[in-house]
């Protein structure tokens, strides 16, 4: 609540500035000033116009300072006096967090600044935070995020919402980031998460603005839909131990089933504003309403996911999504096509456990154990590594002793 | 407003050839649709015209030239424009017309005025 208030005060500000590293500085220094002031005093009856009245002030302040040390008016900001109310409807709001967001996700910026960018923007993490979820260290993640403000500013990167024309493929951006950022919270942190930042709850949380602030836009609710159905799914993920437990072993019981009605509704609704080819996110979320209704692994329809993930690589292609059709294959058709499928994909670790699974299945025991020695690599997280690591031994086990072999 | 360099690789040939000549049409009609925003560019000759010049040491120091160009890419620096926008969106715009980037690419980059200011 306090994080979303941050990024609506930060937004409104780039709005009077014009750019964005005044208006962050100006956002914290109000921040530190309600700090001071507010246990003295009290909390105002408005504190959302006192801190927007505040941060403009801080802003003027840090722009005279700006002109006072370098001689001149730095290029594109502006200083708004006391044209716009302090407090802005809803309405001018929503244009400014729209703006923030585009901004933020720019095709410009590499797509690692626009992830770290959000964090840091949207949903007001530190910048040590930032780094944690990100798996970089502070001063990396610093130096990142410096430089996406330094070319927002000088390759002169526009606020504005993408007019029409633009919006497809701009929106698609800013869904991959909103996805990207969520599947970092979703793989759980190499280690110990120290900073016990919830960035699956912050991921749903972008998606559910980005789905507030447009809602006519068949996209944004694809991808709240596909957020909801694996959100559903993490109480399932993990057992009592902290050990992995694959989908095809989660308990369905403990699957949220109010999510999965939630991205159903979504899913239903965004395909009917779409006539056209489904696009990636309408793609994957149809696939994870698919297990979201199989009441078991062995009821799930095989074939309908394998299909779509044929449309999937066709309309995306990626590597995840290409391990995951190799897998529905499999399911689908048995290992043999599932290893079938798997030719002439790049080599990498995941792929290389996918392939041990498949061999493993075949009795191609020795095979296996080669496959997940080559997956289990340094930046594996803890409970992978677990559960790989046992399957090996068991392989083993099977190689030197036939017989055992159920 | 803001200038950009607008760097143009594509296939390293000699594009002033007749074989090219739709090509050097296709150059003439973005000059043409875009005079306004345009203040400045060339063509350049191919990468085995290059030379490329680097100074022993220090300044004054041995001038040493090599047969270029500076790097060997997949396509060559084959010419450039200096267009003039009021955003990257705006100069995205411009440079999605020229020839080069539909088979090959176009780099923007912002030019720094170096403080000689017109912002």
């Amino acid at each position: 609540m306090i994080r979303i208030e941050g990024a609506r005060l930060l937004a409104t500000l780039i709005r009077m500035v014009g750019d964005l590293s005044i208006a962050e500085e100006a956002v914290q220094e109000a921040a530190i000033a309600a700090l001071a002031e507010w246990p003295r005093k009290g909390v105002p009856d408005h504190p959302r116009a006192w801190l927007t009245t505040t941060a403009r002030h801080k802003a003027i302040d840090i722009i005279r300072r700006e002109r006072a040390r370098t001689g001149k008016e730095q290029a594109g900001v502006q200083l708004m006096e006391l044209s716009r109310a302090d407090d802005p409807p809803d309405t001018v709001l929503r244009d400014d967090l729209l703006r923030l967001i585009f901004t933020c996700c720019h095709p410009a910026l590499a797509p690692e600044s626009r992830v770290a960018l959000a964090l840091r923007t949207l949903c007001q993490l530190s910048t040590a935070q930032v780094a944690a979820v990100m798996l970089t260290s502070e001063t990396a993640a610093a130096k990142r995020l410096t430089r996406a403000r330094q070319k927002i500013t000088t390759a002169r990167i526009p606020y504005r919402v993408p007019a029409d024309a633009e919006l497809p493929s701009r929106l698609a951006a800013v869904c991959g980031v909103v996805h990207a950022l969520y599947t970092f919270g979703h793989a759980p942190l190499g280690g110990n998460a120290l900073m016990n930042i919830d960035i699956c709850g912050e991921g749903l949380r972008l998606a559910r603005l980005l789905r507030e602030l447009l809602p006519d836009e068949p996209m944004p609710a694809a991808v709240l839909a596909l957020i909801l159905f694996t959100e559903a799914r993490r109480p399932a993920r993990s057992d009592a131990t902290g050990e992995v437990v694959l989908l095809a072993d989660q308990d369905r019981g403990l699957w949220d089933r109010t999510l999965i009605a939630e991205g159903l509704q979504l899913l239903d609704e965004s395909l009917r504003r779409t006539e056209a080819i489904a696009d990636p996110y309408q793609l994957q979320a149809a696939i994870a309403a698919e297990h979201a209704r199989a009441s078991s692994y062995a009821q799930t329809d095989w074939t309908e996911i394998a299909r779509l993930y044929d449309l999937l690589v066709a309309v995306a292609p990626s590597g995840p999504a290409a391990l995951s059709r190799a897998v529905a294959i499999a399911e689908r058709d048995g290992a043999e096509a599932g290893l079938a499928a798997l030719h002439g994909l790049a080599s990498e670790p995941r792929l290389e456990a996918v392939r041990s699974e498949l061999l493993a299945r075949t009795g191609r025991y020795a095979e296996a154990v080669v496959a997940v020695d080559a997956s289990l690599v340094a930046d594996v997280t803890e409970p992978e590594r677990s559960y790989r690591e046992r399957k090996r031994a068991e392989w083993v086990r099977f190689t030197r002793e036939p017989s055992q072999r159920c | 407003m803001t200038q950009y360099a607008a760097l143009i690789y594509t296939r390293d040939v000699d594009w002033s050839l007749p074989e090219y000549a739709d090509v050097s049409e296709g150059y003439g009609k973005f000059s043409e649709n875009n005079a306004a925003s345009i203040r400045g560019g060339a063509a350049l000759y191919q990468t085995s015209t290059a030379t490329v010049v680097r100074v022993k040491g220090a300044r004054g120091g041995e001038v040493v030239t090599t047969d270029g160009p500076y790097a060997e890419t997949k396509e060559a620096l084959t010419g450039f424009y200096l267009v003039e926008a009021d955003d990257l969106d705006a100069a995205v715009a411009i440079a999605a017309q020229i020839p080069a980037a539909w088979d090959g690419a176009v780099e923007l980059r912002p030019v720094n005025s170096m403080g000689s200011d017109n912002g």
